[in-house]
């Protein structure tokens, strides 16, 4: 079951009024906050640190983090649930550096891994691999658009770094490129992302004017 | 600041909200953002433009005794306030294993990974109520192939009709982990996915305990009923 983006906008009213709450101190509200977003967390978290001892102990410290910082979260400016994933994205990302675990890194690409044909199999019984879930979240109505913008090998280089953590040279590494042209790819991804978003969004202004 | 500077801070936000930014790089980013506004403004624009991506990750639950856990992080209980929990007292371990029908064997397998052909590990819960009769016994064994946990009462339990049977995973400290609801009358499988990392390594777990909880299992995370069987792993 994934979630879909009307249920991310319903979901962050009531994440907007537990995270409001819990800022005042209450347990109750917090609990709540817990209850919605810890499975979101914890499987955002379990992608980039695959060490689930780890994850779990990651996720103590991000809802111990949001506690203390509820007071400064600003529901003017941002949504909760990307407040919470930015939270627990960082800290997956700083467990890396300190444990120097390997994410999964098997190929996504079938073209040149004769010798291990099962690796994209694999990934059908598991869970979906970066660039699966990149398609999934081109369903989203903007970001999708914009997604389709961006050539298979800038998406794939978001995916990979995006989705399961990977630095430039991992996912260089892993896409068997230069890790010149991959760090091109992904500034561009994202610049390419940013404008036509940016692009969207001025659309919309428009004809709700 | 300038445009140049500006395309520039656009460009460390992008790289830091996607994750590419790193080391000291990523350490010295995060000690500007508090003194840069413009910057912070930089990083929310692109948390709102790259974080619902995260939207199609499927969602995972926790471990149960995770909230539990962040609770007691938050807002350490008073020492004096409440009686250990049963859990913590060895009283109940020494009872249970100074039984001479106690009898863990064949132990030594780690679930996550399981060497080839590895023995069945199984554990033998032991009735823990005095008035209780004396035989009454709850086995749980990790099947040889290492993918499930199998427990079974060597009789059936009698239970209230609105209560239910847990199985719990008790570390050496901290709070129980449930490993799901057991049934009082049959054999129940218990699949790899739902069991904690590294269950039968010492460090993880002491012993394994079955309670009795309310429909659904326990609501806080923790045992709330009596604990009827309890066994200790010996490695």
């Amino acid at each position: 079951m994934t979630t879909a983006p009307e249920d991310w906008t319903q979901r962050s009213r009531d994440l907007a009024e537990a995270l409001s709450r819990s800022a005042l101190g209450d347990r109750g509200a917090f609990k709540r906050l817990y209850a919605l977003s810890s499975g979101h967390l914890f499987a955002v978290i379990l992608r980039i640190q695959r060490d689930r001892n780890l994850a779990e102990d990651l996720l103590q410290e991000v809802y111990v983090s949001a506690w203390k910082a509820a007071g400064s979260f600003d529901a003017q400016r941002a949504q909760p649930l990307t407040w919470l994933t930015h939270i627990a994205r960082n800290k997956a990302i700083d467990s890396l550096r300190r444990a120097q675990t390997q994410p999964r890194t098997e190929s996504i690409h079938p073209a040149d891994d004769d010798d291990r044909p099962d690796a994209s199999q694999r990934l059908v019984d598991e869970t979906p691999g970066p660039a699966a879930l990149l398609e999934r979240a081109s369903n989203a109505r903007q970001l999708g658009h914009c997604m389709e913008g961006l050539t298979a090998q800038q998406r794939q280089s978001v995916a990979l770094a995006f989705f399961d953590g990977l630095s430039h040279a991992e996912v260089a590494e892993q896409l068997r490129q230069p890790l010149g042209t991959v760090k091109s790819w992904v500034r561009r991804a994202l610049m390419t992302l940013k404008s036509c978003l940016e692009r969207a969004a001025r659309g919309d202004a428009a004809l709700g004017a | 600041m300038d445009y140049a500077r500006q395309t520039l801070a656009d460009a460390l936000a992008a790289q830091y909200v996607t994750g590419t930014l790193r080391g000291a790089a990523r350490r010295r980013f995060e000690t500007l953002l508090p003194g840069h506004p413009a910057l912070r403004a930089a990083v929310a624009d692109w948390q709102a433009r790259l974080m619902p991506l995260t939207a199609v990750v499927v969602p995972e639950a926790p471990p149960t005794g995770t909230w539990a856990a962040i609770e007691a992080r938050l807002w350490p209980a008073p020492t004096s306030a409440s009686p250990a929990p049963w859990w913590r007292g060895l009283g109940l371990w020494r009872a249970a294993s100074g039984l001479a029908t106690v009898a863990a064997v064949g132990l030594g397998v780690l679930l996550a990974n399981p060497p080839p052909q590895a023995p069945p590990v199984v554990v033998v819960l032991q009735g823990t109520e005095a008035g209780g009769p004396a035989v009454t016994t709850f086995v749980a064994s990790v099947s040889g192939d290492g993918r499930a946990l199998v427990a079974r009462p060597v009789i059936p339990v009698a239970l209230p009709t609105d209560r239910v049977l847990e199985l719990w995973a008790v570390p050496p400290q901290g709070n129980p982990r449930s490993l799901g609801l057991v049934s009082a009358a049959g054999v129940t499988v218990i699949r790899r996915e739902k069991l904690p990392h590294a269950l039968l390594d010492n460090r993880n777990t002491a012993a394994l305990a079955v309670s009795v909880e309310p429909p659904g299992g326990s609501p806080t995370g923790v045992p709330t009923g009596p604990v009827v069987f309890a066994g200790k792993l010996q490695l």
